[in-house]
């Protein structure tokens, strides 16, 4: 949720890229649709994203037995710091030929990571299209 | 003849054949070299997915029902988790249970999960709502939710399974290489597949967890 509030604040930026955006969840229908239209999490501290109703701009993706994430070696079915948890999160970067050019794990360890994470993956986007 | 029959046991038993090796998916989970811990979150994820497929897919129903007071709660949390995807409504009496009074929480999250794949017992996925545990409470919010839908989510759940998945493709994504086509639905229910978006502009992908 962290890396797509941040992405949101850059979607101008991805729009000028031409580029598509997808975020998957290993998870059933319903629950995508909840993570893409509701703010349940960000809602509850008093950050800057505390107030809005919607932080995903990304297209929304339910990859319910986990297919994709396991293909993209994400998945892990498992539990971690006292939750269950279906994949390790990644970033992805497809160029416009249809090749991987980029691949990041997020640390999530400093408070301007996901800033840095969201400035990386933008970086990728422009270079996959360069290419072209 | 029965020095046979003693030594045709035994043939049985010995290590690699047929007898002595477990051969019920449920059984290989019970035994997996990395268990869903904390500590093997990098490890052995393969055959968990592996194995939540072939779990799911056999819908051996007598065998889950049995495991959801198995010793371990791993197994009694995959257990749960497969009969709600199954459909199979005469496990509720003993999911609500299991969210009522398992001690481990990861159990009584898959649990009341699947009694809102189920629509079955709002007044324990309401009970559920006020669990301790802040992961449960999450989880039975969902379902609640999940219970007003008109949405057969534990079908579109068996379907996604039914393609079953080889251990072969899992983790092929490369850099330098093509992207692994997959199919998903989008948040609105459409199907999707990445292979038709690719060619026309960069992408990228977010593989996301619920609080990443």
């Amino acid at each position: 949720m962290h890396q797509q509030a941040q992405l949101r604040l850059k979607k101008d930026e991805v729009e000028k890229l031409g580029a598509e955006v997808y975020v998957v969840l290993a998870m059933d229908l319903h629950r995508t649709r909840v993570f893409k239209e509701e703010n349940l999490l960000l809602s509850k501290g008093t950050g800057r994203f505390s107030k809005e109703k919607s932080l995903v701009y990304a297209t929304a993706l339910s990859d319910p037995a986990g297919y994709a994430s396991a293909v993209y070696g994400v998945a892990r079915k498992c539990l971690r710091w006292g939750a269950w948890v279906e994949n390790q999160p990644h970033w992805f970067v497809i160029d416009h030929g249809g090749t991987l050019t980029f691949m990041l794990e997020p640390k999530f360890d400093t408070p301007t990571a996901y800033e840095k994470d969201v400035d990386r993956v933008l970086d990728a986007l422009m270079k996959g299209r360069a290419e072209k | 003849m029965h020095r046979m029959t003693i030594a045709l046991v035994g043939l049985f038993l010995l290590p690699g054949a047929g007898w002595a090796q477990p051969t019920s998916p449920l059984e290989k989970y019970r035994r997996l070299q990395f268990p869903a811990k904390d500590e093997n979150f990098a490890k052995g994820w393969q055959e968990r997915v592996a194995l939540e497929y072939e779990i799911i897919n056999a819908a051996d129903l007598k065998a889950l029902r049995l495991a959801l007071k198995d010793e371990d709660p791993f197994v009694r949390a995959i257990a749960a988790r497969a009969l709600g995807i199954l459909g199979d409504k005469d496990s509720a009496d003993a999911l609500a249970e299991l969210v009522k009074a398992d001690k481990e929480y990861l159990v009584r999250i898959r649990a009341v999960e699947s009694l809102g794949y189920l629509k079955m017992k709002p007044e324990v996925i309401q009970l559920a709502i006020k669990d301790r545990d802040g992961g449960v409470s999450w989880v039975a919010k969902l379902a609640a939710d999940q219970l007003k839908s008109d949405t057969d989510y534990a079908k579109q759940l068996r379907e996604a399974y039914a393609t079953g998945i080889k251990r072969e493709v899992m983790g092929t994504a490369k850099l330098g290489k093509p992207a692994p086509d997959f199919s998903a639905l989008t948040s609105d229910g459409k199907p999707f597949r990445l292979s038709t978006a690719l060619g026309k502009k960069p992408i990228a992908i977010y593989f996301a967890a619920y609080d990443g």
